[in-house]
């Protein structure tokens, strides 16, 4: 059995996953400037160039971004595997995903085939250099957990679904975008998002909210089954969207079925919860079962509308449900890691976890956040208030960097002084 | 008779149900948490040294790893011991935001670690040492706390 997650010099150092994380509200940023610039009848056609730009800001650059720091951080603790030279392949995909991004923007505006080309190379490059090396790791597991195990499906549902979108991107290199192409990006985006982001929120949760809340622990079928359930109404319903669109309602209906069963599964969990405090995180959470719930319904009713809100659905999905676990989870890991890192460097006079933040602008930010997805959400019927919004996501997302910028910053000035204990002897990476 | 995974893996959530009650004592006041909060320390204290003292040290004597993952266990619960200090202090102090920044710290130190002995260490532990689980678990069962 390995045991690297025991040992701090095989977990990865702080600057690993930190780098993902203080990243991340920077392409949030980017996007809201993007809304901001657009015109909302452009913004709300799903094919536009702008929006495929915006989401992919997000997509990658947000969502992406968090989830790859918190795989790595996750996978030593929930795993106990060792990612291969860890420190020197989160340095390199760091490096490709940002220019992979902004290549991907601006390749797109400016319908650049070589930038495009460029983007397509770096993003697969970016993303595989991690996700292959973890994937490997993965297969020497013992105890496959019900978490590893989605961990696991969701690795191979990202695999799949960033090919494709480099295929797609090759596509807008080379200017050839046929129906084909519209097939494949419906597989790409409903993967990504329900196949990767889904199913690894879902097996983390089972982890961390019995745990981390000591909220009643979620029921034995549900841990063994929901990932396989979900992951055979996702390969239906790829099957039924390539050979007979019409059915294709029947997975749709599927797959939200168990999404709704599993964000009402976490709202009663949390509800009946045994930790009494209730911080923004338990708010995030609450917001993304909300959002969650709505948005798999909408999406399963849009089949019968001829898929005309799918942008909405969009935003629903991903802005209100994903975003809001990612935030939500953005404040509790940041200072943690900074706690840990230096009480691990021998360092006790450490301000605490609430100490490193301030309540006060994290409510802001909540508040802001969602009014912002709210905005955006009734700005397909009122796009007056789509600038609004746009305002208001780019200052929520940058009080988002504040607030974990805070806790770094801590770090930083206390790692510049002397330690109370020599832990030398542990040997950790910075 | 439990095995050493089944017992160990129970007295943590048994811990975590004091932790719970703690801080739910301690957002009405944090003189009417001290008892509690003894407790749980007590409790925790109690597992850390069944580990330390009798499952570790069993493990490290059969395995040769003296080292690998149970020092690195044995300094997460020093980590621990420093905190819940802290909690004692802040109840002394009077200080409800330091009590609660601490707990939420000790929470998610307290999980992770949680998270690796039951995913790892407990399953490892458990077949190298498989032959003596219910002498193991007896010792555990009636070690007298340092």
């Amino acid at each position: 059995m390995e045991l690297a997650g025991l040992s701090t010099d095989q977990a990865p150092p702080i600057s690993a996953p930190l780098r993902f994380f203080l990243t991340a509200p920077l392409f949030a940023i980017l996007a809201g400037f993007l809304i901001l610039l657009s015109e909302s009848s452009t913004l709300f056609s799903r094919y536009s160039i702008e929006s495929i730009a915006i989401t992919h800001a997000i997509t990658i650059g947000f969502l992406g971004f968090v989830m790859l720091g918190a795989l790595m951080q996750m996978l030593p603790v929930l795993a106990g595997v060792k990612i291969y030279k860890v420190k020197i392949i989160t340095l390199y995909s760091h490096i490709a995903l940002v220019f992979g991004v902004v290549f991907m923007v601006y390749g797109l505006y400016f319908s650049s085939p070589f930038i495009n080309l460029l983007a397509a190379i770096f993003l697969i490059f970016g993303f595989l250099i991690l996700l292959i090396p973890m994937l490997i790791a993965l297969r020497d597991v013992d105890n496959f957990s019900p978490t590893v195990k989605a961990i696991n499906t969701s690795l191979i549902f990202a695999t799949i679904s960033i090919l494709i979108g480099g295929y797609l991107l090759f596509g807008y290199s080379s200017g050839t975008i046929t129906h084909i192409h519209l097939i494949v990006a419906d597989i790409h985006s409903v993967w990504a998002i329900f196949g990767f982001v889904g199913i690894l929120i879902i097996g983390v949760a089972f982890q961390v909210i019995p745990m981390f809340y000591v909220a009643p622990r979620f029921k034995p079928f549900c841990k063994r089954r929901v990932v396989h359930i979900i992951s055979a109404g996702l390969l239906v319903w790829a099957f039924l969207n390539i050979f007979y669109p019409e059915y294709e309602y029947i997975a749709k209906t599927w797959i939200s079925l168990f999404f709704f069963a599993f964000a009402s599964a976490v709202w009663v969990k949390l509800n009946n919860r045994r930790r009494p405090t209730s911080d923004v995180t338990v708010w995030y959470w609450r917001t993304s079962c909300i959002f969650m719930s709505i948005g798999f319904f909408a999406w399963m009713f849009n089949s019968y509308l001829d898929d005309e809100y799918i942008v909405i659905i969009s935003i629903i999905i991903g802005g209100g449900f994903i975003l809001s676990i990612m935030i939500g989870m953005l404040y509790k890991i940041v200072p943690f890691l900074v706690w840990f890192h230096l009480n691990a460097k021998g360092y006790m006079n450490i301000p605490t976890m609430n100490e490193m933040t301030n309540k006060k602008i994290l409510i802001v930010q909540f508040v802001l956040y969602l009014l912002s997805i709210l905005g955006f959400i009734f700005s397909y019927f009122y796009p007056d208030i789509l600038v609004y919004s746009a305002l208001s996501f780019i200052l929520s997302m940058v009080l988002l960097e504040y607030n974990i910028i805070k806790p770094v910053l801590v770090y930083v000035k206390i790692i510049k002084t002397k330690p109370d204990f020599d832990m030398s002897a542990f040997n950790m990476d910075v | 008779m439990s095995t050493i995974q089944e017992y160990l893996t129970a007295d943590h959530r048994s811990c975590d149900e004091l932790f719970a009650s703690m801080e739910e004592a301690a957002s009405t006041s944090l003189q009417a948490a001290k008892e509690i909060t003894k407790k749980f320390i007590d409790a925790s204290e109690r597992h850390f040294q069944m580990e330390e003292r009798v499952m570790f040290a069993e493990f490290e004597q059969k395995t040769g790893m003296t080292q690998g993952p149970t020092a690195m266990m044995r300094h997460e619960h020093e980590q621990m011991r420093g905190l819940m200090k802290q909690l004692l202090d802040a109840i002394e102090e009077e200080n409800k935001d330091r009590f609660f920044g601490t707990t939420e710290t000790l929470m998610i130190l307290l999980q992770q670690h949680n998270m690796k002995e039951e995913q790892m260490l407990y399953t490892m532990a458990q077949q190298h040492l498989s032959a003596e689980s219910d002498r193991i678990v007896q010792m555990m069962d009636s070690m007298i706390v340092e």
